[in-house]
């Protein structure tokens, strides 16, 4: 028998439109209500006009919908009893859905009933009612519906992440109650706000319902499809529920007082079929504004569609009201905020005892604030009502606090009603086995009917569990328990396996910490999936506070080193591992893995150390320094602020020259070591070279005429064909603010240009830079022009595909003067300084005998692929025909900006583009930075480029039949597939698969080749310049990085259109690898190995018209303005980059 | 003394200096290898060291990090980070 749920595996469902617009079509009269006090009551129709309501369920059946809604939106009895008719509201819900059920069953092909159950009036999370009153209404209609006989319960247009949680639990007892299982969908109404009508994005929804366990997750009303999209992305890309979208006819427009929808049939129906395909929809329909006819215009487009093959990947989470927080930070860990607790904090419980209900709202918004990612929150207190204080607090809270909660109780009813209050997704903290399972069975059974996650603590009947085996024993019973018995997503299992202090001294603990740090490896290894937790600060209880900051810190490292995942923790006083005296280090570590020797106790050693030493005694005694250490330091730290005032000050005392030559480059020269040594990142060298350059200006008026500081000069060019500014400008940087003159000539600077330029401005030498493989070929063609032409001046050559071998073999023997390969500025800058010290250079050739490096192929097996008749690799097997394009031509994509965030490839922008790399920091160290330093940063950038008109994103995309002849891939006009309009030629490799890019397209028949083009736009490029006009390196540098990974997420975004509009997105891989080609087929830039011929660009932007969204091309066959990209795109399977 | 490397795709079997960045040693063979970035970042270069995994440098910290992202095996490296010490067979992942 075919049922809804086999019905969705075989196709993508049609749904009905819009009931309300049914039913006001028919202009019904108080007679037709019953009365005036019952006008508006839409529900009641069902009993007084029920031929109406059949033929609006026969109109859209006979349109083609697969399944209807009944007429019981607001069929509850609270809604209801605002009309005095709560009593009716079990009889109007049966009565609706066994009309509806009559009515699918007068059809052949099987229909079905969707039992509607609208929001309510009443929001529960800004407390217009309590939890058990909505749950009895739900429970009532929910009976109703069931007893009617509806095959699916459709918990719809919901405004409120409380109130979906309360549907879903009367929804699920309700079929518990009948014994009959029908499938729960749920559809959120997100406003044009880009959230729920309570501020939830749809992330948190996802988060706080996937715990409860659904059919169908999707959307529904307050906007048209367009709109939909970012929030169609998120789900399609994270909900392993099936998805549906049921737009309204666009946004609601108001024409002469009268509420109108702005689409058509036709257009409406274009819009949500090619949401279906773009984000995988199973279920698509119609809201306000859509009729019969839309659901008619929807049918044919449907019936084509397959049912989509998604491939989702949801991170677990917690979720506040308005936010979801995954449960793995990286860094780890994630902190959990613990002064939000009457056991902790002496001010929290203060607040509380005087009922301070704000204060102690103040303390968890200061955590938000210092960093926390999740806030624990404990109200016991002796003498006090704890479900009370808990309502009270939390109440309060939840509106107020963007983190999720931990809710810290050992009382069963205090976790309910926090439960009930917490509209998001919370974690129990905690579960044990002191007292064996009954009370544990108790608690996860909460967790489930209210979807939350549970920490859970390595205690059983014999007590906290001491050592690494106990604990493991433990952890074990209570995996079995939670995710075997009672079905925990691993995931949700946090295990907690206790932290005891070593500052008392007793000998059954000195190797307590070890016995921990070992607990969390072995729980990590034998229970894959969960999470851990440790108390951190516990491990200190009874030292100093000086003590206990150091023992903490290292705790901690050493438990994420062993797998820690939460840390409840006071995020404020987190002091990084690197800043720890290494003698403090040493003994606290002593401590910690319990090394005591003959006449040396670690514990003894700590005491003694530490006794006199306040906590943080770093704290700045800065303004005690002498100044020149205090420049010094401002160099090092790179505070431009601070730095004008200590030059003002040692201007007084000091020579002008002397502080520039002496201490700052000498604090400069201090930033070059530790960049070099891997102890600095990029960012914070540009923070002091912006620090150099505000302090040299300060000085500049000071210094005598005659006076010049400048140690020597240096042009600098990108050379010919090349655009690549940002090396080249990084060594601006950091030369001129080491004590060089700089001439930056720009890019694409052909050699003719750098000697003119040389000619008029004698320099010490000239730096050549390229990012291309082909401008290293170039740059030895300019050292060959160079000799010719008699030039002797020192050469300092950098780009990413140099290699040393390379410049310092080839291009010195091109060249008789001195040629330097220099890895990074720095490099640069010790070779400049080598340059002007006058002494002999040493930058004689590498012994040409080894021109090859010493490479000597022994073998070449296997003969070359031959190619087939048609000039192809016979590599390429071409087995599937071409796919179909939605459309051939050209278009321009017109949704509101795309959230590129969501595509932005992290990892390249923070560890590449911005140069955060580890060196020699260790793990904890490094994570500290990113934590501290690079997430802040984008956080900032995103917040930025939200507030400020930057980006102006801008893309154009086609389909052109095309067809392979030999090297060449022909392209023809879309509208006359046998005009050609353009033909490209590509390299061929010479040997082995002698692959050619023209190989993934048909020779023999008209094959489909997409064409695309984004752009970050004008406003972007120009942005850039002005930054680096203004001498902001840091924030140039951050920018070009970040525009520069935006390009290539806007670029990634369109080539998933493509690839879902071609219907190839069925390989595509969540996460990181989508972005090493986790996909079929491939998308190829001209410049890269595979087309390396940057002139393709012409051709790109003739057939797409790049002028209409003003991408243009220079001379030199880029594209301007900068940030912008095009690619060819290939559908076939075998299509991978390749080097030709 | 020098290092054996075997391109297993195409059969070619190189010999190269001790230390020689596996980079170096495809680019000047003209191995089918194909490098986008090759400051590991874009994983075009991913490859399996079938054989002598030890006789490849250790990842550096980036390298780690970005593989750990993609979920990859712990054979699997990016041919541009790698710097050869001893015999080693090379599979290319890129096609």
């Amino acid at each position: 028998m075919t049922t809804l749920a086999t019905l969705l595996r075989d196709k993508v469902l049609l749904l009905d439109g819009g009931m309300g617009t049914q039913i006001f079509a028919r202009k019904p009269t108080v007679e037709d209500y019953g009365g005036a006090a019952l006008e508006g009551c839409v529900d009641l129709l069902t009993e007084r006009r029920p031929q109406w309501i059949r033929d609006i369920h026969e109109g859209y059946f006979r349109a083609g919908a697969d399944a209807v809604e009944t007429n019981t939106f607001g069929a509850n009895p609270l809604v209801l009893g605002e009309f005095g008719l709560a009593d009716k509201a079990r009889a109007l819900n049966v009565q609706a859905a066994s009309l509806a059920k009559e009515v699918a069953r007068s059809f052949d092909r099987p229909r079905f009933v969707l039992g509607s159950v609208g929001p309510g009036t009443k929001l529960i999370t800004l407390g217009h009612v309590t939890y058990a009153t909505l749950l009895a209404s739900y429970r009532v209609q929910m009976d109703g519906l069931l007893e009617g006989g509806v095959d699916a319960i459709l918990i719809e247009t919901c405004q409120d992440l409380g109130q979906i949680k309360v549907a879903v639990r009367a929804a699920k007892e309700a079929m518990a109650a009948a014994k009959r299982r029908v499938p729960l969908w749920v559809q959120a109404t997100v406003e044009t706000t880009g959230t729920l009508l309570v501020g939830s994005e749809i992330g948190a929804v996802l988060a706080s319902v996937e715990p409860l366990g659904l059919d169908v997750l999707g959307l529904n009303c307050a906007t048209g499809p367009d709109e939909m999209h970012a929030h169609l992305q998120t789900l399609a890309e994270t909900s392993p529920f099936a998805l549906s979208c049921l737009p309204n006819a666009g946004l609601p427009l108001n024409v002469d007082g009268q509420v109108a929808y702005p689409l058509g049939p036709e257009a409406f129906a274009g819009k949500v079929l090619h949401a279906a395909s773009e984000f995988g929809l199973a279920i698509v329909g119609g809201c306000c504004g859509t009729t019969p006819e839309h659901i008619r215009a929807l049918a044919p487009g449907v019936e084509r569609l397959s049912p989509p093959k998604r491939a989702p990947k949801l991170e677990r989470s917690a979720a506040s009201l308005y936010q979801a927080v995954t449960l793995r930070q990286e860094p780890a860990p994630l902190i959990v905020g613990e002064r939000t607790n009457a056991n902790g904090s002496k001010k929290f419980r203060d607040l509380l005892a005087a009922e301070d209900w704000d204060g102690l709202v103040g303390i968890a918004r200061e955590q938000q604030r210092e960093g926390a990612h999740l806030l624990d929150l404990c109200v016991a207190y002796v003498g006090r009502d704890e479900v009370r204080d808990m309502d009270a607090l939390l109440s309060r809270l939840v509106t107020q606090v963007t983190l999720p909660l931990m809710i810290d109780s050992t009382e069963v009813p205090v976790l309910e009603r926090a439960l009930q209050l917490a509209p998001g997704k919370c974690v129990v903290n905690s579960i044990n086995l002191e007292d064996g399972e009954g009370k544990a069975r108790r608690i996860l059974e909460l967790c489930r009917t209210y979807g939350a996650a549970v920490v859970a603590l390595t205690i059983d009947e014999r007590g906290m569990a001491k050592t690494r085996d106990e604990k493991l024993a433990v952890a074990r019973r209570l995996h079995a328990l939670a995710v075997g018995e009672y079905g925990f997503d691993p995931g949700d299992l946090i295990l907690d396996p206790l932290t005891f202090t070593l500052g008392s001294g007793d000998e059954a603990f000195r190797g307590s910490a070890v016995e921990t740090l070992e607990a969390l490896r072995l729980i990590k290894a034998e229970l894959p999936g969960v999470r851990t937790l440790l108390g951190v600060s516990n491990v200190s209880f009874g030292l100093n506070p000086a003590a206990r900051h150091v023992l903490n810190a290292l705790m901690l490292y050493h438990a994420v080193q062993h797998g820690l995942d939460l840390a409840i923790f006071n995020s404020s006083k987190v002091i990084p591992v690197a800043k720890i005296d290494p003698e403090d280090r040493r003994i606290v570590e002593d401590l910690l893995f319990d090394r005591r020797r003959e006449g040396y106790d670690p514990l003894k050693a700590i005491l003694a150390r530490f006794s006199d030493r306040k906590a943080a005694a770093a704290e700045d005694r800065r303004a005690d320094l002498p100044v020149l250490e205090r420049l010094h330091r401002d160099i090092l730290d790179g505070d431009k602020q601070a730095i004008l005032a200590d030059v003002d000050a040692a201007l007084r005392d000091h020579d002008p020259l002397k502080l520039i030559n002496e201490v700052l480059l000498g604090a400069m020269k201090v930033v070059g070591e530790r960049f070099g040594s891997g102890e600095m990142q990029l960012p914070f060298v540009l923070e002091s070279a912006e620090a150099m350059k505000a302090a040299i200006r300060r000085i500049e008026p000071h210094l005598p005429k005659e006076a010049d500081y400048q140690k020597g000069r240096i042009l600098l060019a990108t050379v010919k064909g090349d655009v690549h500014d940002i090396g080249k400008n990084l060594v601006d940087i950091i030369l001129s603010n080491n004590g060089f003159e700089v001439r930056n000539l720009g890019i694409k600077q052909p050699i003719e240009a750098i000697l003119k330029a040389l000619a008029d401005w004698p320099a010490d030498a000239i730096g050549l830079s390229g990012l291309l493989v082909k401008s290293t070929v170039v740059m030895k063609e300019n050292l060959h022009f160079m000799e010719e032409q008699g030039h002797r001046i020192p050469v300092i050559l950098g780009g990413a595909a140099l290699t040393r071998d390379y410049v310092e073999g080839d291009c010195r023997r091109a060249y008789p003067g001195p040629v330097f390969y220099a890895e990074d500025a720095f490099e640069g800058l010790r070779q400049m300084q080598q340059i002007v010290s006058g002494e002999p250079l040493v930058a004689a050739p590498a012994p040409a005998a080894d021109a090859a490096g010493g490479i000597k192929i022994l073998r070449r097996g296997g003969a070359s692929i031959p190619l087939t008749e048609a000039g192809q690799s016979s590599w390429v097997r071409h087995e599937d025909p071409p796919p179909e394009p939605p459309f051939w031509g050209v278009r321009e994509l017109a949704d509101a900006p795309v959230d590129l965030f969501a595509h932005l490839d992290e990892f390249a922008l923070i560890r590449t583009r911005w140069g955060y790399s580890q060196g020699r920091l260790d793990d904890a160290a490094f994570a500290a930075v990113l934590r501290e330093k690079a997430e802040p940063q984008l956080a900032a950038w995103k917040a930025r480029l939200a507030a400020e008109p930057l980006l102006a994103p801008k893309a154009r995309y086609g389909y052109f039949p095309a067809r392979a002849a030999g090297d060449a891939l022909r392209i023809f006009d879309p509208a006359e597939p046998d005009r050609p309009l353009a033909t490209l030629a590509f390299p061929r490799q010479a040997a082995g698969r002698r692959l050619c890019l023209t190989d993934f397209f048909r020779a023999d028949r008209t094959d489909v080749l997409a064409l695309q083009l984004v752009t970050l736009g004008q406003p972007a490029a120009d942005h850039a310049k002005r930054l680096y006009e203004a001498h902001a390196y840091a924030d140039y540098f951050a920018f070009h990085g970040l525009a520069t990974e935006l390009t290539e997420a806007y670029a990634e975004r369109l080539h998933a259109r493509i690839r879902r509009e071609l219907g190839i997105h069925g390989k595509d891989l969540p996460g990181r690898a989508l972005f090493a080609q986790g996909y079929q087929g491939s998308r190829y830039s001209f410049g890269y190995p595979a087309c390396p011929d940057l002139h393709g660009n012409g051709a790109i932007l003739d057939l797409l018209k790049g002028e209409a969204i003003g991408v243009t091309l220079t001379e030199t066959a880029q594209m301007d303005p900068e940030y912008t990209t095009s690619a060819l795109v290939a559908w076939h399977p075998q299509a991978r980059y390749f080097s030709a | 003394m020098g290092v054996k490397v075997h391109f297993l795709l195409e059969d070619l079997l190189v010999e190269a200096p001790v230390g020689t960045p596996l980079l170096v040693i495809a680019v000047g063979a003209g191995a089918d290898i194909t490098f986008g970035c090759r400051t590991c970042s874009c994983g075009t270069c991913r490859v399996r060291i079938a054989e002598g995994l030890d006789h490849c440098s250790e990842a550096s910290p980036e390298e780690r990090d970005f593989l750990a992202g993609l979920d990859a095996p712990p054979d699997q490296r990016l041919a541009c980070q790698v710097v050869v010490q001893g015999d080693v067979a090379i599979e290319y992942l890129g096609l």
